[in-house]
């Protein structure tokens, strides 16, 4: 197998702490996004733009029993302490005649002396086709998964479900980079401490989660979206009637095997307003140091409709933009010399003005 | 070309152009139709970024934070980031459409599309066009170079019968390229007449390092009060209630009081300003009217235009027929004159003009009248862009301040010569002008540096094209007087 070698340079001059990145997972997305790409040489190849967001369905197999009814209430610590954020997103940018091309690409954003850095990696783009897609993904999965002395048999995700996997592969790699490489610190993960499946296995997340603290860093994993709930109600939605901030602690969660909570799960009204996320904290982590950690946060980060702002700007950074988007499909048009093609949209075609396209259906 | 057509709206066609195209504003394209029959000759008046989907976020993402823009590194080993940069820095071309091409000619047609993804479009150099538009002619005036450096070249007879308007804001150049004009009038024979405001006209037959030129023994200036004086004995009646009743705003029946004491003074042989003084004195009317005739009577007097001494007196209608003859400027320098005077002696040199126009004595005449409302009556406005026409008098404008040029003369302009404007109120006075549409003045005007020049109507065919203004070798005198120019 003839891959193309691209020279990875590491960036020596960002102030970012990297005693040693392992960059053996870029490298292997490199690799695999060159090849997947050149079996889609002089395809025909149709235009769309879809986003991906990670499933959040391993909260539906956890039953919650009770709130813990006293709040933690908080007050910011302004020790000085280095918030640094990971997050991931994944696109497809258009259908071949075999499959589809998906590009996914990851954000690091640190904070420290008041100033935002980041580190973009990617966009990597994949062809994943139905006879390169098992390929691809356990490719990706053995080069992560050798590290953490793991190995995945039974993966072999469905097209669809390959933009979502890459990027959490990828964003299981920095989160365990990160971990690595920041001490003292506080790590924002966007989701949840939940594993248990193939995308999050348990052994890898405790791995990450290990490492952190090896390095006195606290793992704080934000959910945007929640299921949980609490006699009916979403637990974020639950009036506790406490001036912000606080946190109330949601005990006797109990996820059906093989899902497993690595952190404790709490609500998280950081600011007014009513904005409330679900907090999942390490639970290695001694209760007090997990106050602890929220109220660094807190005096360490904007944190803005409760949401801390080095972890929005992680997203923003990885999120593709309709102009990259663009700017891809150019570049694959270009070097990879597919043909755009413009194939009906059969919803329009059938219905008129009353077909809303295919994301309806 | 890189670029794609995009929109047809109207007359307006948007081109999709991409960042290593180096297309500007002024500059032609030629859209060729797959078929090859039909071409689209367009002028790109605008360029526009392209409105990209999600560049505002991108914008904000790269926003400063808290002043400072947010540092980082992007490990991007595709090396996506350049095709980026090209997305965003994509542009839009407006243009609008100026001519079809069919068979080898031109109509002024935007009735037909071409094909949008199989069209062709590529740069339509100006010698291309200036060919395909057949701008040249017998008698080449050369204005300038185009931006390719093309010689433009118009034809003289192109102004012949014409009303040309030369408009821009000060030190723009618009007194330059009204003097290249006349220059090349005169070099082809014709009689020009110059209404010199500021005396910039003066030195035209020297060169800058004053010697004579060419141009020494054909350009005769007349200064009023000075070596252009007439008597009244060379007036016609007409001529003089005009300058009464126009410039001196003589009531009516002091004016057929007036009328009377002339008659008399002709029947007696003695038409001269002394006995004009002692009619009125001794005119037996009421006192109103004998007060409104001597205040007029001093107005002429006080002008020192008038003269009773024959020697004194400068006879221009000779001036004029040695134009004809042989091809000549009369600069009227009317520096230093005061603005009633001005005026009587505008009158006079109009009446006088109308006078040998109609007798044929003169077959016609170009008129170059700088900032003239400035002198000009609200009445010969209508006059000079609809009789006077008729009579052969063919005036170019030339003024700074384009609202105080009337709205019909504007619209029956049929050259404009356009240099830059800044202001808003100022372009939209000029794209009243029929030749011109709104669009491209508003667009192309603003942008021009010193000295370049939009040139629009018949002299280019109606293609507007950007041009730099040939230097002159003649003596400047329109330069403004500075306090501190020997300091420096």
């Amino acid at each position: 197998m003839l891959i193309e070698q691209l020279a990875i340079i590491t960036t020596p001059k960002y102030s970012f702490p990297q005693p040693s990145i392992n960059m053996l997972l870029p490298q292997r997305f490199i690799e695999l996004s060159i090849l997947s790409l050149k079996h889609a040489k002089n395809q025909p190849f149709q235009l769309s733009q879809q986003v991906f967001q990670q499933d959040n369905n391993l909260e539906q197999q956890i039953e919650t029993t009770q709130i813990k009814l006293q709040p933690t209430l908080l007050k910011p610590r302004s020790e000085e302490t280095l918030v640094a954020a990971v997050d991931t997103s994944s696109i497809k940018i258009g259908e071949t005649s075999k499959g589809m091309i998906i590009a996914v690409r990851g954000a690091i954003i640190w904070k420290q002396k008041r100033n935002y850095r980041y580190l973009r990696f990617g966009p990597f783009i994949f062809h994943v086709t139905e006879q390169n897609k098992k390929e691809v993904y356990n490719a990706l999965y053995r080069t992560y998964s050798i590290s953490s002395h793991e190995h995945n048999h039974n993966c072999s995700p469905s097209i669809l479900q390959m933009p979502t996997r890459i990027a959490s592969l990828l964003e299981r790699w920095l989160q365990d980079t990160l971990s690595r490489t920041v001490s003292n610190g506080l790590v924002l993960f966007d989701g949840s401490l939940t594993s248990g499946i193939a995308e999050t296995s348990t052994r890898q997340m405790k791995e990450i989660l290990g490492n952190a603290r090896k390095r006195e860093n606290i793992v704080l994993a934000f959910s945007k979206m929640t299921n949980l709930r609490f006699n009916g109600y979403l637990i974020t939605d639950v009036a506790f009637g406490y001036k912000p901030p606080y946190l109330f602690e949601i005990n006797g969660l109990k996820p059906k095997p093989p899902i497993t909570l690595l952190g404790d799960v709490y609500v998280a009204r950081l600011t007014r307003g009513n904005y409330a996320f679900r907090l999942d904290i390490d639970r290695e982590v001694p209760s007090k140091q997990k106050v602890e950690a929220v109220e660094k946060l807190m005096g360490n980060d904007l944190l803005i409709q409760s949401y801390p702002e080095t972890l929005r700007l992680a997203h923003i950074f990885c999120t593709f933009t309709a102009n990259e988007v663009i700017a891809i499909q150019h570049f694959i048009a270009r070097k990879y010399d597919l043909r755009i093609i413009n194939r009906p949209d059969m919803h329009r075609l059938l219905f008129g003005p009353f077909g809303k396209g295919e994301s309806c259906s | 070309m890189l670029v794609k057509l995009y929109k047809k709206e109207g007359n307006i066609v948007q081109i999709l152009s991409f960042p290593n195209e180096t297309v500007e504003k002024g500059d032609y394209l030629l859209i060729e139709d797959p078929n090859g029959r039909k071409k689209l000759i367009i002028q790109v008046i605008d360029v526009q970024f392209a409105n990209i989907p999600g560049i505002l976020e991108e914008l904000l993402r790269s926003l400063p934070d808290g002043g400072e823009v947010l540092q980082g590194e992007n490990f991007d080993p595709l090396e996506i980031a350049p095709h980026i940069t090209y997305i965003q820095d994509a542009r839009l071309l407006r243009c609008k459409i100026r001519a079809t091409m069919e068979n080898g000619s031109l109509r002024p047609s935007s009735s037909w599309l071409p094909s949008r993804p199989r069209s062709t479009i590529k740069k339509l150099p100006i010698p291309a066009l200036l060919k395909l538009a057949k701008i040249d002619g017998k008698l080449p005036i050369i204005l300038g170079s185009t931006k390719d450096s093309t010689v433009l070249t118009i034809d003289a007879s192109s102004l012949d019968g014409r009303l040309n308007i030369i408009t821009g804001k000060k030190e723009t150049g618009k007194s330059h390229l009204s003097k290249l004009l006349m220059l090349n009038l005169v070099r082809y024979g014709a009689a020009v007449v110059v209404f010199d405001l500021n005396g910039e006209y003066v030195s035209l037959g020297m060169t800058s390092d004053e010697k004579r030129n060419a141009y020494y023994n054909k350009i005769h200036v007349l200064t009023p009060s000075q070596n252009f004086k007439v008597t009244l004995k060379q007036l016609h009646l007409h001529v003089l209630l005009s300058i009464l009743i126009h410039a001196l705003h003589l009531p009516g029946t002091s004016t057929r009081e007036f009328r009377r004491i002339w008659q008399s003074l002709k029947e007696k042989g003695s038409l001269n300003l002394y006995e004009l003084g002692e009619a009125i004195r001794n005119w037996s009317c009421n006192h109103h009217v004998r007060d409104a005739l001597f205040s007029r009577y001093y107005a002429l007097v006080n002008s020192r235009f008038f003269t009773d001494n024959l020697a004194e007196a400068m006879l221009l209608k000779e001036s004029l027929l040695k134009a004809k003859k042989e091809g000549g400027a009369i600069i009227i320098n009317l520096r230093n004159t005061s603005s009633i005077d001005r005026q009587i002696v505008v009158e006079y040199v109009l009446g006088k003009l109308v006078e040998l126009l109609t007798s044929w004595k003169l077959k016609a005449i170009f008129l170059f009248a700088e900032e003239a409302h400035l002198y000009l009556r609200e009445t010969y406005w209508d006059d000079i862009v609809t009789r006077m026409r008729h009579f052969g008098i063919f005036t170019t404008f030339v003024t700074n301040q384009p609202d105080t040029i009337r709205e019909n003369i504007y619209r029956q302009a049929d050259n404009i010569f356009l240099l830059n404007f800044t202001n808003e109120h100022d372009l939209e006075a000029v794209s009243r002008a029929a030749k011109v549409d709104a669009e491209t003045v508003k667009s192309i005007a603003k942008d021009l540096p010193p000295h370049q020049c939009l040139v629009l109507g018949k002299v280019v065919k109606d293609f507007p094209i950007v041009v730099q203004v040939k230097a002159l070798d003649i003596k400047t005198m329109g330069e403004t007087r500075l306090f501190f120019r020997d300091t420096n």
